[in-house]
Formats: C-alpha cells, structure tokens, sequence
C-alpha cells in the first residue's frame, strides 16, 4: 500500500438504539444512501461493494453476502459484491481490501456497508451466550466458562499487576468517553457518568464492572472509498488513507504471549512509517474501546503515552472535549454501544468525520491526523489506520 | 423442579490429534505434546508443530505445576450454563513446562488469589468420556 492514494469521501451513519420494530436491512439501506450522497457521487459509480457479516443472524449476513444491498438499493454498475469480516476488525480489513483494489485498478468507487441488531435481535442472555462462543476455543476454553467478560479482566487484572494502574483510572475511561457521548447524537448513553457511578456498577468478573462493559445495540454505517485524485473532485476535504499496520496474534485467547500488550507496538510502528508522521502528530485518537482495557493498552503500544500512564490521561482529562489528545469521539463503545463488528466501523467512520471537519460539536480544531485501532474475536489481532486530510 | 433447567456444560469438541490428552485426564494425567525438533512442549495440540512445521511430536507427561499468569471470579453474568457454578475462577496457567491453558482455580479463597501464585492440578471429572484439567494453589 502506498500512502495517500485513495481517500474516504463519503460516511454515513444512523443513530445507535434499539429498534425492535425496524428490520437490520433498513439500517444498512439507510447508512449507504447517506454515505453515497456525503460522497456527492451518483448511486451507479459504485463499482464495488464490500458488506460485512451482522453477528445477530446468518439468514441475514447471507442475504448481504449473496448481493441484496445491490439490488435493494439498484446499484447497476457493481462488478463484485464481496464480503469481508474479521469481527471487530472487518472495518480496517475492508479499507485495506478497498484500497489495494482502487490502487491496482481493479475498483473505482467501493461502498462499505455494516449494521447489526444485538439490541433487540438477541436477548440479553442470549448476547452473553453468543459472546461466550463466538471467537473463543470450543475444545480449549468455552468448557471453563470463558467468555467476553472474563476474556477483559483476564487482561486487566495482569495489566493492573504490571502497571500499578488503579480502579479509578481504568474507571476514567468510561468518563472520558462517555464526556465524548454527551455531544454525540447518534450515541446511545448521552447522560453524564461518574467516576463513582463506574465504581459502584455491579462487578461481573474481578475487576471489571458492569459499566466498564460494552452493551450491544442495533445500528449501521457505510463508506466509500475512491482514489486521491477522484477524491480531490469530489468533496473539499478528503480523509486519505496515509497509513496501516497490522499484526495477528492469536484465536486463542490463552495463546496470546503478552496481554498487556498485544501486538499493537508493530502494528503501529507500520502505520507511522508508511504515513511518515510520529505518534506526537496525532490530533485525535479513536481507540478501540469495548472494554477500558483495551483502549489504555492499544494507546500506549502505539506511542501515544508511555506503558502505564494512559489511565492518569483520562482521569486527567487529557483524552476529554478540549484536552490535550481527544481520544474515542463518538463514545466508543462503551457509550456509543457496540454493534458487532460496527464497533470499529463506527470508529473509523468517526475518524474520517473528523478529518474531514464533519463532527460538528465534537470537531476536534486543526485535524491533520487521525489514528484508529480495531480489534477482532478475543483480540487476535491489532489494526491501526492513520487517516490525514492531505495525500 | 420448576422453571427450565439450565443448558449442560459444554463439553469439548475434541480434535483428532487431542484425544491422547483426554485419555490422559481420564487417567489422571496432564500430558502435553512435544517436538523432538525444537525440544519444546505445545500446548494446545496441534496437528503438527507450530514452531517447525513438523510432525516429529510425541507426548509427554507434564508436572502439572505453574503459575496463575492472569485469573477473574466471575460473579455474575456468567454463560448460561456456568450461571449456577458462580463464583468461579478462570485463569490463565503458565505451567512449567512453558506453554499456558486456560482452566479453572478450584479449592480456593478466591479472594486469596494473586498472579503468579504457584498451582498444581487437579482432575474435575464430568462424565464417563471427560475429566477437565483444573489448578488449586499449593499450599506455602
């Protein structure tokens, strides 16, 4: 890949709830006619489409694997319709998949399209069911009990260990971002939240509280990818694709060597050498967030702060509207919601928002550079894009 | 009895190449696959070395000591079928033979637990086909 040569010019998203009477093809329609106007492009110059998989039903991901997005929305210029889903890192994957094509000439114009409907499509108990499975060893951890929650504080409890990092800083987290929520409409968790509240939420699996949990909810967002050079006719600002690194670790959880770390450090030395930028450049940060755990890890792998400072940031407020390195600006999971593999969609969506000054109340001044993580399965691997508003 | 009764515990699926470590828990036994190339043991089995590609592996009878590398009590919200065995410990054990499992600390004050606290096996019998691998800590 080779920096700035193809760009996102068009985003679309709608608000993340629950919608028990809205079937989940009414999101992806809805995200990928707005996505396709943002770009200012006609329907039919969309030569590509890439769908990603909606965990909550197979009948459904096989209706987006088998072309119904074309057909719904009468694309009639699509040459492939092609899938592309590493769970919580198919965003960063299509991107990169999109890119490749457009540079090589084998697509003009991809529309990426993702939606789910954890909110109401499964139960509550069934989204924990799901969540112990989906991802995770049935031979060598699903009959001890593993699942989402312990697979979080297994990495926290050992990075607490490591690090001296305290309750309250990993707390800080679910403030920061929901600081975040507050000034985002299309978040779930809009009211403020305190340090006292995330400390005093039910405890699920030590040390992790109920609210240093996601919650599933039902959503959709798109985007299209194009060249720099079409990009330029197309919109004032671009957010063009400078770099990427990536590293997979594991499936198994208990695989992975190092859970304080993961594979971020590479993964983001990659990404700031193709975009020839130093983490110190980075304007905003949108970090993968489904649990604090993973947002304080990813940040200080890739050199945003030093190993084990990254919980005083956000208790400082650095990571806050105003503060010195806005991080997760949409919420993050933890307040936006996470919808299946629309969890670094959103994020990578909120990532060109705000490279391209789209993000209204949230509109970090002067963005350059954006840096996005995405993370799929038990974190089995580590994704990083930086984004800039110049190829 | 009233209401539904909770799902059975998910046994494992087993692998082909696995099931030499399953007879070996029924046995009594924990036993870990090692490659006569690289002279390290694998964990979990694998079909054949995932160091050297090899298959030169063969098994051996593991001391059953380690580490708790990173542990959680799970006291609520659990998987259904794990919702009545609350609280329950999983952890992450660094046996010394190298190579890590995830399993279950049993026979504990879980609020006594720590990383890196030294642990040894015990085998939990489930029915006549399974006998899972679980740690207790060993007594200073």
């Amino acid at each position: 890949m080779s920096r700035g040569k193809t760009a996102i010019v068009g985003i679309g998203e709608i608000p993340t709830g629950r919608h028990p009477d809205r079937g989940a093809i009414s999101y992806a329609l809805e995200a990928a006619r707005l996505a396709i106007a943002d770009a200012g492009i006609a329907k039919d110059e969309i030569d590509f489409v890439i769908p990603t998989t909606a965990v909550f039903s197979f009948q459904f991901s096989n209706e987006l694997t088998t072309c119904r997005l074309v057909e719904e929305l009468g694309l009639k210029s699509v040459s492939a319709n092609a899938t592309v889903f590493s769970g919580g890192s198919s965003s960063t994957n299509a991107l990169r998949i999109a890119s490749a094509l457009i540079e090589t000439g084998r697509a003009r114009c991809i529309l990426f399209v993702h939606c789910d409907k954890l909110g109401t499509g499964v139960s509550a108990q069934g989204g924990i069911d799901l969540f112990s499975t989906a991802g995770i060893s049935m031979e060598w951890e699903v009959p001890f009990g593993q699942h989402y929650s312990t697979v979080a504080a297994l990495a926290t409890q050992r990075y607490k260990h490591e690090t001296g990092t305290t309750d309250e800083e990993l707390s800080a987290v679910c403030v920061s971002n929901r600081k975040w929520a507050e000034l985002n409409p299309n978040a779930f968790f809009r009211k403020p939240l305190t340090l006292e509240e995330v400390m005093a939420s039910k405890m699920l699996a030590t040390p992790l509280r109920a609210k240093h949990s996601n919650m599933l909810f039902d959503g959709g967002a798109a985007f299209v990818v194009t060249s720099a050079e079409r990009a330029r006719d197309l919109v004032p600002r671009p957010a063009y694709v400078l770099g990427e690194g990536g590293v997979v670790t594991h499936f198994a959880y208990h695989q992975e060597p190092d859970l304080t770390r993961f594979g971020w450090a590479s993964a983001g030395r990659q990404a700031f050498a193709e975009a020839g930028i130093a983490p110190s450049d980075i304007d905003v940060a949108e970090i993968y967030d489904s649990y604090p755990i993973y947002q304080l890890i990813a940040m200080e792998e890739i050199g945003l702060c030093a190993r084990g400072e990254a919980g005083a940031m956000h208790l400082r407020g650095d990571t806050w509207p105003g503060g010195r390195l806005p991080t997760t600006t949409d919420g993050g999971m933890l307040s936006k919601g996470h919808i299946g593999a629309g969890g670094s969609v959103s994020l990578l969506v909120e990532a060109a928002r705000q490279v391209m000054g789209k993000a209204g109340a949230r509109q970090v001044p002067n963005c350059r550079f954006a840096v996005e993580t995405a993370v799929g399965g038990t974190y089995m691997d580590a994704q990083v894009t930086i984004l800039g508003n110049e190829p | 009895m009233t209401g539904t009764a909770p799902p059975a515990k998910p046994r494992p699926v087993v692998q082909p190449w696995a099931r030499p470590f399953w007879e070996a828990t029924r046995e009594g036994r924990l036993a870990l696959q090692y490659c006569r190339a690289c002279h390290v043991h694998v964990h979990y089995p694998r079909i054949a070395c995932p160091h050297c590609g090899g298959d030169r592996m063969e098994w051996r009878t593991a001391s059953g000591r380690g580490t708790i590398y990173s542990y959680t009590v799970v006291v609520s919200n659990a998987p259904s079928a794990f919702t009545a065995d609350m609280p329950y410990v999983v952890a992450i054990i660094h046996l010394d033979e190298g190579v890590r499992m995830l399993s279950n600390v049993v026979g504990c004050d879980p609020d006594a637990l720590r990383c890196d606290m030294p642990v040894e096996v015990v085998f939990e019998r489930i029915d006549d086909e399974f006998t899972l691998p679980k740690f207790r800590p060993i007594e200073a």
